[in-house]
């Protein structure tokens, strides 16, 4: 019944409440923008919940509808005779933008601020909208005592809006204005507590980053409207074909630039046969590079370890759970143009798979535990392009789901850490080094144990939500293969067509098994240094007369920086208040649960059934199943579990029976490997501070930089 | 930890004290609203007029001591409801422009020669005004703008089309066939908009910073505004150059006596440069009147329709072409003939760079779109390819890296302005329908977006009197509102989607992508084209960075005033326009269309007819006149229509 006064309400042509998803935030982002400083602390923070809270409410709202009209609308039979639903949208069209020509025969595209929801943006959007909430909530008390609250939470509900237009958006240009929007806002919270210069260089280098990845979005525009004379999604995929056209003159010119002949002098730069490429694989290269861009991927992944900068929930909301993640969207949106190209389908699934690896190295030594976090959701994402590119797009997007629950949670988790840190140590860096962290887990329980859950999906205990999402895309490496949709055409032609080798599964899953086992080792080091063993922070114990009257003037924000003798007694760390502990129990709860939602070892896959339509076209013409009855499902999940066990163990040896020994020994042993491994962040000089054995060229560096606000003197400053 | 604890923390509460809405405040909210809605029954659109008036009210925070709150207000809410109401009129419908059935609006002949001639006369009704009467001269000059303004926007009560509106065509010399002949359409619609709107901000802005020879002052500032709406209109090509020259008079003196240390030499260059081109574009105006009279074996002509109907054998066409366009690429400024303008705008005072880089140089743009092109559409379809190379990596490239080595702030923009005009420029040659429209937007957008960077230059400067970058940092946290329209600023500078340089970029793009005009290299281009979009932050956020970002290194920076209600009003419709056209280009879009698709198939016709590489080599001959092309004046009309047949 409810259904029925929905659908009158908003049908599903005019679902005109997208406007309120969309318009909460934005509104939140223009009066605490300009009224925020005059209306008070009180009113931002209402403002700013109501929004997003309202959003979320009218996200569910939508949800509930695309539900009921999925199913009210036709059921078809899949792949395996199983039922399937039509790809059905919720749309609504704002205004119309702007047009543009393209196309073979010159036509103009309509650009229209169109808006759709369908099975996968419906996801989407719950999942920004929802985490997002939470993290908002999180900020209120995390972010209470900083001069720049309203500012602030004009920044994070511009971000929401973004977010929602890039993920709304039923045309790549109107996409284009949310993925320039989260890039914005990204710029904005990076360098949020701007005084810094170092904060500010890492905001500047995030949008830089972001833009060389807007250049391939930009080419791929327009690519796009040459080839298909479309930038909807629906027109893109009915042109889509003749992005695949096999006459040459019809491909991309690589070399020589734009197909010209070379006649005089330079004749020697004339290649015999003239380099092009399809159609497709220019768009997919293009659309790549930009996702290689906002998902921080080799090689456009620098950017996001000193996007740590920022405060932590922004970490937690932009730098884990939906920005970075956009790529993977946007490539599961257009997965009917990648299944195209099958090269870049392979580029897609090794640029993944080595950035799942790299990034993992360097997540081994970091100290500082944001640090450790952002490498590992560079890992993390890795794993989800892994996932994407050979085809599996539905585990690399369930993937992105539980991603978001466990990541937020274990940046809010650090956050928590960093919080009561906080309470005596006053230096951003310090206040994050897990050296200076231990035996947390008795001072905060709840942090303790959320960070735990959540620890447990990403290093993939079995049965918790990223062991089912992990598992689900390293079962699809091994079984799945891209080939050419248009391979029967092409041969008929003679037409030379790519085909990865039929290796490349093996070698991608050895690797993807590797990066998995060394995520389980370096999670659990973090999680072991910092909640076991004993306090290293400050001297634990009845304050002095001296440091009460020190605490008792906690009127400093966070870019106060006065040195403080840690050996004094201090209090304890202590617990966070509700507001941040709500949001952690709910993720974390979210972090083991989460997984039941695709837990394809049970044969029991819900969201896949959901996602089926968006992607049914895609996997059918170009992904073949080498499995198709899951025979392998559970011997190809046993390596999986293997790695976690591994990694668990070894991390279990080194940090709770031998208290961190061997560690030591292994970097003292191999200085300069340790070195490489630890400076692959060297990129910020000041923000990180060296290991135990700093080069000279590092020390040199350090020492204008930070002068003498973060020299390790204190004798709380103890290296593991 | 509870939230009560920390209320008082922060300096921030110690202004602003928790909500606490008085019951009185609350009761006017209350009023307020009902009152809005039962206006909004009786008169239908009124509602987002009303709230963005509303809203444009309360924007303004405490603004200063001596600074009365109606005075910001009230202006505020007026320029809001305003821009409110252009975009309510203006929305476009479905199909196309939301023009009431029934015969099209009266177009007044006189109403393109009111436009030139109201800020003409305003300027000789200046000259009889006392010297001394400094609030006089300022209320006047700034009436007289305004006046403008509003004369200006019947213009958009037409739908533009194809054709060419408002046309006036007096005989004026009969003897050599020089017409008095104004008239406007798509493309020259939204640059007089353009003029009209940011000549008198510009104008009220400057009498915050110029406090010697006002007179003077607002007497030049009158003349520039008439003659280069006379240069938009002019479709008589002697009349054209008679305003392409008044321009420079006015521009020069405002750089030379308001300008900075160097303003002599500067001054001196910009004239120089602009001069050597215009006499040569003389010579060919001359010898293109010479030859009309020639191949009709009457009277010579200037008219714009006139001249369009001549044939001219390549080799000459060339030449032609080289003189005009030499004259035009000079004023854009285009690679290598750009080095005028850096100086020009580090020297000149605020309101003449923002003039300048706002106005003027789109008259660069506008007349190689308009004279080359119309004129010498062969010559264009040559040169195209070539001179695009040379806006991609010229302008686009080697601007934008110019721009990032800048240490003063106003140099970077300048070159900034060499980069975006390169997107101009570089839509132009594609000629592509979608290419020429994103072009014309961009040259609107580019109005906007560098006039604001400009005056927010000049807001700085008034304050430091510097404007090194090394000379500032961290002034986000002393002047938060001026850093954030900066920021709005720079992100329509590059072209972030939403804001209006994004409109203009991805047309301009997308359409050289799908343009024949570039022989092979069109996607070379449009990639060039879209590298520059990377440069482009670089550069930008960089400068931001260095002014904004950081701890405060200079002690003058610590105690800097943030944007006071003058500068506020003048950039605040700045930067409502930057969303306005970001978000609803249609309205720009619409009138504009025709109007390109025009240029690009009448050039298409005559490439087309006369192909490539020879082109025309027979002796000058006349074609049919354009079939969008005005009505000729009755004195001479008798002898063309004779002479009409080719």
């Amino acid at each position: 019944m409810e259904s029925g006064v929905l659908s009158t309400l908003f049908p599903a042509e005019n679902f005109s409440l997208i406007a309120v998803i969309l318009g909460m935030p934005l509104l939140g982002a223009f009066v605490n923008g300009i009224w925020g400083k005059r209306l008070g602390n009180n009113a931002v923070r209402l403002m700013a919940l109501s929004a997003v809270g309202v959003s979320f409410l009218a996200s569910v709202v939508s949800f509930a509808s695309l539900y009921a009209l999925v199913h009210a609308s036709g059921v078809t039979k899949g792949e395996h005779g199983e039922s399937m639903h039509e790809h059905v949208k919720l749309a609504w069209t704002a205004w119309e933008w702007m047009h543009t020509t393209g196309g073979k025969s010159v036509v103009t595209i309509p650009i229209n601020v169109k808006f759709s929801i369908d099975a996968l943006s419906s996801v989407m959007m719950l999942v920004i909208t929802g985490v997002g909430f939470l993290i908002h909530l999180y900020s209120t008390a995390y972010m209470e005592k900083d001069k720049g609250f309203a500012r602030f939470f004009a920044y994070l509900n511009l971000f929401i809006f973004s977010m929602l237009v890039l993920v709304l958006a039923d045309n790549l240009p109107l996409l284009f204005v949310g993925w320039e929007g989260v890039g914005l806002c990204s710029y904005l919270l990076i360098g949020f507590w701007y005084e810094k210069n170092e904060n500010a260089s890492a905001g500047k280098k995030a949008f830089i980053a972001n833009r060389v990845g807007d250049l391939g979005l930009l080419c791929a525009m327009f690519l796009l409207a040459y080839y298909t004379g479309a930038l909807d999604w629906t027109g893109i995929a009915a042109g889509a074909d003749s992005l695949a056209t096999t006459t040459p003159s019809t491909g991309v010119h690589i070399w020589p630039i734009g197909g010209n002949q070379y006649t005089n002098f330079l004749s020697f730069l004339q290649p015999k046969v003239p380099i092009t490429v399809t159609g497709a694989t220019g768009v997919a290269i293009m659309l790549l590079l930009g996702c290689t861009g906002k998902s921080a991927q080799i090689p456009l992944y620098v950017w996001l370890p000193d996007a740590m900068a920022g405060p932590t929930p922004v970490s937690a909301l932009i730098h884990a759970a939906t920005m970075v993640t956009a790529g993977v969207y946007l490539i599961c949106r257009l997965s009917f143009v990648f299944v195209l190209s099958p090269f870049v389908m392979m580029l897609v699934a090794c640029i993944g798979a080595a950035t799942a690896l790299f990034a993992a190295t360097i997540a081994l030594v970091q100290t500082d535990i944001k640090k450790v976090l952002a490498y590992s959701t560079v890992s993390q994402l890795g794993f989800m392009f892994l996932g994407v590119g050979v085809g599996a797009f539905t585990a690399g997007f369930f993937h992105v789901f539980t991603h978001a629950f466990f990541k937020a949670c274990l940046f809010l988790g650090s956050g928590s850490v960093i919080h009561a840190m906080h309470g005596r140590v006053h230096d951003d860096v310090k206040a994050q080094d897990i050296r200076n962290m231990g035996g947390l887990h008795k001072y905060m329980p709840i942090t303790f144990w959320t960070f735990a859950a959540s620890t447990a999906a990403i290093i993939g205990f079995p049965f918790t939500s990223g062991f089912f999402s992990k598992d689900e895309i390293l079962y699809k490496v091994m079984v799945n293969r891209t080939l050419h949709p248009m391979r029967v055409a092409y041969e008929k032609s003679h037409f030379d067509y790519f085909s990865p080798p039929p290796w490349l599964g093996t070698v991608l899953y050895a690797v993807a098994i590797l990066a998995a086992t060394m995520t389980a080792f370096y999670m659990c080091r973090v999680f072991f240094i910092t909640f076991f063993g004993t306090f290293r922070g400050w001297t634990v114990g009845r304050p002095s007369a001296l440091a009460q009257v020190e605490a008792a003037h906690g009127d400093h924000g966070h870019d106060d920086h006065h040195d403080e003798d840690l050996s004094i007694p201090g209090y304890a760390p202590h617990e966070s208040p509700w507001q941040m502990t709500v949001p952690l129990i709910l993720l974390a709860t979210m972090a083991i649960g989460a997984g039941i939602l695709n837990a394809g070892l049970f044969h029991f896959e819900p969201l896949n059934n959901w996602l089926d339509p968006v992607f049914e076209s895609a996997s059918h013409a170009g992904v073949v199943d080498g499995d198709p009855e899951h025979h392998k499902m559970w011997s190809l999940a046993a390596p999986g579990m293997l790695a976690f066990a591994i990694g668990t163990a070894i991390a279990y040896w080194m940090y709770i029976l031998q208290k961190g020994g061997p560690a030591k020994k292994l970097a003292e042993a191999a200085p300069g490997l340790h070195a490489l491994v630890y400076d692959k962040c060297a990129s910020t000089s000041s923000t990180t501070t060296r290991s135990s054995r700093p080069s000279s060229r590092s020390q040199k560096r350090r020492r204008p930089s930070t002068s003498g606000s973060s020299t390790p003197s204190s004798p709380a400053y103890r290296s593991p | 930890m509870s939230a009560t604890d920390h209320d008082h923390d922060g300096a921030l509460e110690a202004e602003s004290p928790p909500l606490h809405v008085k019951p009185a405040t609350f009761a006017a909210f209350a009023a307020g609203a009902v009152a809005m809605f039962v206006l909004s029954r009786f008169v239908p659109g009124s509602f987002p007029v009303l709230l963005a008036a509303v809203v444009g009210a309360l924007v303004p925070g405490k603004l200063g001591r001596g600074d009365q709150g109606w005075k910001v207000r009230a202006p505020m809410a007026i320029m809001a409801g305003l821009l409110a109401l252009f975009v309510v009129r203006l929305w476009p419908a479905t199909s196309g422009m939301d023009i009431p059935d029934g015969p099209p609006p009266a177009e007044s002949a006189s109403l393109l020669s009111w436009l030139i001639a109201l800020p003409i006369l305003g300027a000789i009704a200046i000259l009889f005004t006392p010297r001394q009467a400094v609030q006089t001269l300022r209320g006047m000059t700034l009436g007289i703008m305004l006046a403008t303004l509003a004369l200006s926007l019947p213009l958009l009560r037409v739908k533009m089309g194809r054709e060419f509106h408002f046309n006036q065509d007096v005989v004026w010399m009969k003897d050599l066939g020089i017409h008095y002949h104004v008239a406007v359409d798509g493309i020259s619609l939204w640059l007089i908009l353009l003029t009209t709107f940011i000549v008198p901000i510009a104008t009220f802005a400057s009498f915050g910073s110029i406090d010697k020879r006002i007179k003077d002052w607002c007497f030049a500032l009158l003349l520039l505004e008439g003659a280069m709406i006379g240069s938009f209109l002019a479709l008589d090509l002697f009349l054209f150059y008679v305003f392409w020259e008044l321009m420079l008079v006015p521009m020069y003196v405002m750089i030379g006596v308001w300008g900075g240390e160097n303003r002599i030499k500067a001054a001196i260059k910009f004239f120089l440069y602009t001069m050597f081109g215009s006499v040569l574009m003389l010579a060919a105006i001359l010898y293109l009147a010479y030859t009309y009279g020639k191949v009709t074996g009457g009277v010579a002509s200037f008219d714009y329709f006139e001249l369009q109907r001549l044939m001219i054998p390549r080799n000459t066409q060339l030449w032609l072409f080289g003189a005009f366009a030499l004259s035009f690429v000079i004023k854009v400024p285009m690679f290598p003939v750009h080095t005028w303008l850096p100086d020009a705008h580090t020297e000149a005072p605020t309101a003449g760079s923002v003039i300048l880089a706002a106005v003027m140089l789109k008259l660069g743009t506008y007349g190689y779109l308009r004279f080359c092109m119309g004129l010498f559409p062969e010559a264009c379809a040559e040169a195209a390819a070539n001179l695009a190379g040379v806006a991609v990596l010229g302008g686009i490239l080697y601007g934008a890296l110019c721009a990032w080595r800048q240490d003063d702030v106003k140099r970077l923009v300048a070159y900034s302005s060499v980069a975006h005009l390169g997107y101009v420029m570089l839509g132009i040659f594609s000629a592509s329908n979608a290419s020429l429209e994103g072009a014309v937007l961009q040259m609107v957008n580019h109005g906007i977006s560098t006039g604001m960077l400009f005056l927010l230059v000049g807001v700085v400067y008034d304050r430091r009197h510097t404007r090194q970058l090394g000379d500032f940092g961290g002034l986000a946290k002393v002047m938060p509102i001026y850093t954030a329209l900066f920021i709005v600023a720079t992100m329509a500078s590059v072209g972030l989607p939403g804001t209006n340089g994004f409109v203009g970029e991805f047309m301009v793009i997308t359409g050289t992508f799908s343009s024949t005009r570039l022989g092979t290299f069109n996607g070379v281009q449009a990639a060039g084209a879209a590298f520059g979009v990377i440069l482009g932050a670089l550069y930008m956020l960089t400068a931001v960075q260095r002014m904004f970002y950081g701890p405060i290194t200079k002690v003058e920076n610590r105690h800097l005033k943030d944007v006071n209600s003058r500068e506020l009003l003048a950039l605040a419709p700045l930067a409502v326009m930057v969303f306005v056209i970001g978000l609803f280009p249609n309205i720009f879009l619409l009138q504009i269309r025709d109007a390109c698709a025009r240029v690009s198939s009448d050039m298409s016709a005559r490439v087309e007819m006369n192909r490539a590489p020879l082109f025309y080599q027979g002796p000058p001959t006349l074609i049919a006149r354009k079939p969008e092309a005005t009505k000729l004046p009755v004195a001479t009309g008798s002898a063309s229509t004779a002479l009409s047949s080719k």
